[in-house]
């Protein structure tokens, strides 16, 4: 009969994970302390959970791809004139900020203060997920009916990212609603195609075309964050 | 109503630190349920996008982490469902596909122990990771997977006990003991 025979499995368990009173931790270090066999247990349960923790420790990352790479020759075009007009902006702004008044702003907000200037930009990003037409078309029309509530003189920034299913809105060969795309496009809605749903896809042998107007390279969570960050709201359709 | 606004943006803040601070623990646990980096990205995209979406519904931020990795299970569930996939592990391939005479002795030890966590029912590999890699309570572990605590125990303790069998009581000593050489500690 072993001398450790009441201490269950789980009661060593406990133990281990920190699960234990103080007064039943004491118990077992007293009877650790006078069976060498439930000393042993213990050690081997410790090291099982060592084990377990250090597999782990660092774990392989995934293989993304890169957005330069997925970008379309046009669209490489395109992000190069605006970098140029950002370049052009940026300089302008400078120029600029010397004659500005600081009222001169909705509200009166800078547009280094990046609270106020959340409350004053109230851009959106649009998430679909849903291969559903109706969600689909809901938001575009939510994108739309965003532009054109926005306050005189705020210039609302509104983007619509597709993931999942929902990335059928943004492929040419399948999607129902290519010239609203065309026309909100038009408008300054900047749609984003998720390329880990991409890459999917095209792992199961799809051929992915997506309309003009889409840009991949970002997965969807990324390009969400990423404007939560701006402090952009998230709008999940 | 500027009072309001500002409520919002700074709830936005934190869950945006939120979402910052779990991404590379909620993968690291994604990975060890699926042994899988790919559909281990998957499914934490998956779940902090339903975070984004679900943020109304988290009323103590105290509780965030809990609450992150049980989207994270019912995500898998769902994945599970509709792939009909179990996940045993059974027909696992090591995951770098490297010959076994060329690993070092550190890798291999990795590699095995990451194999015989795969070979274990996903029930049993879900409790036995959440308690060994992220230090969740019995009580939260339960609370993520929806399970009572003493299924949390009952399992952990099978997971274990065949992890054991796998890991040091089938092999020699030496197999899974490499050869100390400490760098640093903490």
């Amino acid at each position: 009969m072993n001398k450790d025979e009441n201490i269950s499995e789980e009661q060593l368990n406990a133990f281990l994970d920190g699960e234990l009173e103080s007064e039943e931790i004491s118990c077992v270090f007293d009877k650790a302390e006078q069976s060498a066999e439930l000393d042993q247990r213990l050690c081997r349960q410790r090291k099982l959970k060592e084990l377990v923790k250090h597999a782990y420790r660092d774990v392989p990352q995934p293989k993304r791809l890169s957005p330069v790479r997925r970008m379309p020759n046009s669209l490489l075009g395109m992000s190069l004139v605006a970098s140029v007009l950002l370049v052009l902006g940026a300089a302008a702004g400078l120029f600029m900020h010397g004659f500005m008044d600081r009222d001169s702003l909705p509200g009166g907000f800078s547009a280094a203060d990046n609270t106020q200037a959340a409350i004053v930009a109230e851009n959106y990003i649009l998430h679909v997920a849903s291969g559903d037409p109706q969600q689909m078309k809901r938001a575009l029309q939510m994108a739309k009916a965003l532009l054109s509530s926005a306050k005189p003189g705020v210039a609302r920034q509104v983007e619509v990212v597709a993931n999942e299913q929902g990335l059928d809105l943004l492929r040419s060969d399948v999607s129902n609603f290519t010239n609203e795309i065309s026309y909100l496009a038009s408008e300054n809605v900047v749609f984003y195609a998720c390329s880990k749903t991409i890459q999917r896809l095209e792992e199961k042998g799809v051929v992915v075309k997506l309309v003009p107007e889409a840009i991949p390279g970002y997965t969807a969570l990324d390009r969400v964050v990423l404007r939560m960050n701006d402090g952009w709201e998230y709008i999940k359709i | 109503m500027a009072y309001k606004k500002l409520l919002i943006i700074s709830q936005r803040r934190a869950f945006r630190r939120l979402v910052a601070n779990n991404r590379d623990r909620l993968y690291r646990m994604a990975f060890a349920w699926t042994g899988d980096p790919q559909l281990a990205d998957d499914l934490v995209q998956q779940t902090l996008l339903k975070a984004l979406s679900n943020q109304k519904q988290l009323r103590d931020f105290a509780a965030a982490e809990g609450w992150l990795f049980r989207i994270l299970a019912n995500c898998l569930t769902d994945y599970r469902r509709a792939k009909r996939e179990f996940l045993s592990g059974d027909n696992l391939e090591l995951v770098d596909k490297v010959t076994p005479e060329k690993w070092l002795k550190e890798e291999e030890l990795v590699q095995k122990v990451r194999q015989a966590v795969q070979r274990l029912a996903i029930n049993h590999r879900q409790v036995v990771t959440l308690v060994d890699l992220e230090e969740f309570s019995y009580a939260s572990v339960a609370q993520i997977l929806d399970i009572p605590v003493g299924t949390v125990m009952s399992r952990l303790c099978r997971g274990r006990r065949a992890l054991r069998e796998e890991l040091l009581d089938n092999r020699s000593h030496e197999t899974l003991t490499p050869a100390i050489n400490i760098k640093r500690i903490k």
